[in-house]
């Protein structure tokens, strides 16, 4: 069996967020997911506003380009339970794109 | 011989259902081989009306000895503490349990609403259900904590929704041919023989739980239910992966996470929106984590095994 890895496809889109990012995309960094209603409510936003929209997906989730820490806990993709490590990929099924394990999100968990 | 007699209060017949389909052993050989007499059964008696309120008036007066009493469902006060909502051969079931439970030498309480009062007795509990010893957590039901049967033990638990038919043929049969002394019981009255291990014992899925894979969505073969679908095997004691259903599987191993039925909160969180079937979360910590294990504890381990986690452990690895 191989194992997934990361893919040309992937690889391009995971360098398209990652210069948005770069480029000053401010997005919903706070408040994070405190509990199981905000994760609901955000998740909701992003099957109702942002669908398939890259953008709309990244500034809903509060995705950045580096490591956001909340309530004493660091939250990068690297330890979060959507993320896959080898793929580098985020499986959280709204959202599904390629990241990288130092990056962040609100939806962050473990 | 041992008489058995069993009845259904607060019920959705689910665990006669389950009960009427045990293969180790079975209904039949409860009868045949190990010598139980089934006085009356919702599904199987063929007496009604009039004469099945002789055979329980016979089983108070002590004119047929009666050796266990099954109670199904839970028992139901309302409303105003009267029982009225539930009766069963011209007065109020709780009654008849009552005076049926002092009579027995075991009571035998199967299914999640008999031991804790179950899905009847959720909040705000309008039909004021009790389990036969235990409301939820709480100690006492209806019976009241202090009681115990002829053969001086508590009520003999067997929760589950439905219980596994041979968890309840097997301690039936325990009870039957005189090893009840062997049965040693859990704070809720559980049968340690079933109730110590975890639903997590034995899942196909531990792989995933061991490396911290998640399953994402229903139909995936891999990853663990535990992290996003809200599973609750590593909380729930019960052998449902050590003592399949039907023989082949179990709710882990079909896909279904576990839903914490041998537990005294189920259904938990009171069946709120968005509680069932999604993990509870705090700061992306999982409310409840697996029994023995601290927040720091967990955030510590579940980093590590994530790093450490082989490609394989992201991938379905049940090629058809």
């Amino acid at each position: 069996m191989d194992a997934k890895a990361s893919s040309a496809e992937d690889d391009a889109l995971r360098a398209e967020i990652a210069e948005k990012l770069a480029g000053g995309l401010e997005t919903e960094v706070w408040p994070r997911a405190e509990t199981s209603e905000m994760v609901n409510d955000i998740v909701g936003r992003l099957k109702t506003e942002a669908g398939d929209d890259l953008t709309t997906k990244l500034v809903v989730a509060g995705v950045t380009d580096h490591v956001i820490e909340a309530d004493d806990l660091e939250q990068p993709c690297e330890t979060c339970m959507y993320f896959l490590v080898h793929r580098r990929f985020c499986e959280l099924p709204e959202l599904m794109l390629p990241v990288e394990p130092d990056w962040s999100c609100r939806l962050w968990r473990i | 011989m041992a008489n058995l007699l069993w009845l259904q209060g607060g019920a959705c017949s689910g665990n006669t259902m389950s009960f009427l389909n045990a293969e180790e052993p079975s209904a039949c050989d409860l009868v045949t081989d190990f010598g139980i007499n089934v006085l009356w059964q919702p599904s199987l008696g063929l007496e009604l009306g009039d004469n099945v309120k002789a055979i329980l008036e016979k089983c108070i007066s002590g004119e047929i000895q009666l050796d266990i009493f099954v109670f199904e469902g839970s028992v139901v006060n309302a409303p105003d503490g009267t029982g009225n909502w539930n009766r069963f051969c011209g007065r109020p079931m709780k009654e008849w349990v009552r005076e049926l439970s002092d009579a027995a030498q075991f009571v035998v309480g199967i299914g999640d609403c008999a031991t804790y009062g179950g899905i009847p007795a959720t909040a705000p509990n309008p039909s004021e259900s009790q389990g036969l010893q235990f409301l939820k957590r709480e100690h006492g039901g209806f019976l009241g904590a202090d009681f115990t049967s002829k053969a001086g033990l508590p009520v003999i638990n067997i929760p589950g929704c439905p219980a596994h038919p041979d968890w309840v043929t097997q301690i039936l049969v325990a009870v039957a041919t005189g090893r009840a002394g062997d049965l040693t019981l859990d704070e809720f009255q559980r049968p340690k023989t079933f109730f110590s291990s975890f639903t997590q014992t034995g899942c196909t899925r531990n792989m995933h739980f061991a490396y911290k894979v998640s399953t994402t969505a229903f139909g995936q073969r891999k990853g663990c239910l535990f992290y996003d679908l809200g599973c609750r095997g590593p909380m729930t004691h019960s052998p449902c992966n050590r003592i399949l259903w039907n023989r082949v599987s179990s709710k882990t191993r079909a896909g279904m996470p576990c839903l914490g039925c041998t537990e005294p909160e189920f259904p938990f969180f009171d069946l709120a929106p968005g509680t069932v079937f999604k993990t509870q979360t705090m700061m992306g910590v999982p409310k409840d984590l697996p029994e023995g294990v601290d927040k720091k504890g967990y955030i510590k381990l579940t980093a590590a095994a994530k790093g450490a986690a082989p490609a394989w452990a992201e991938e379905d690895i049940f090629v058809v």
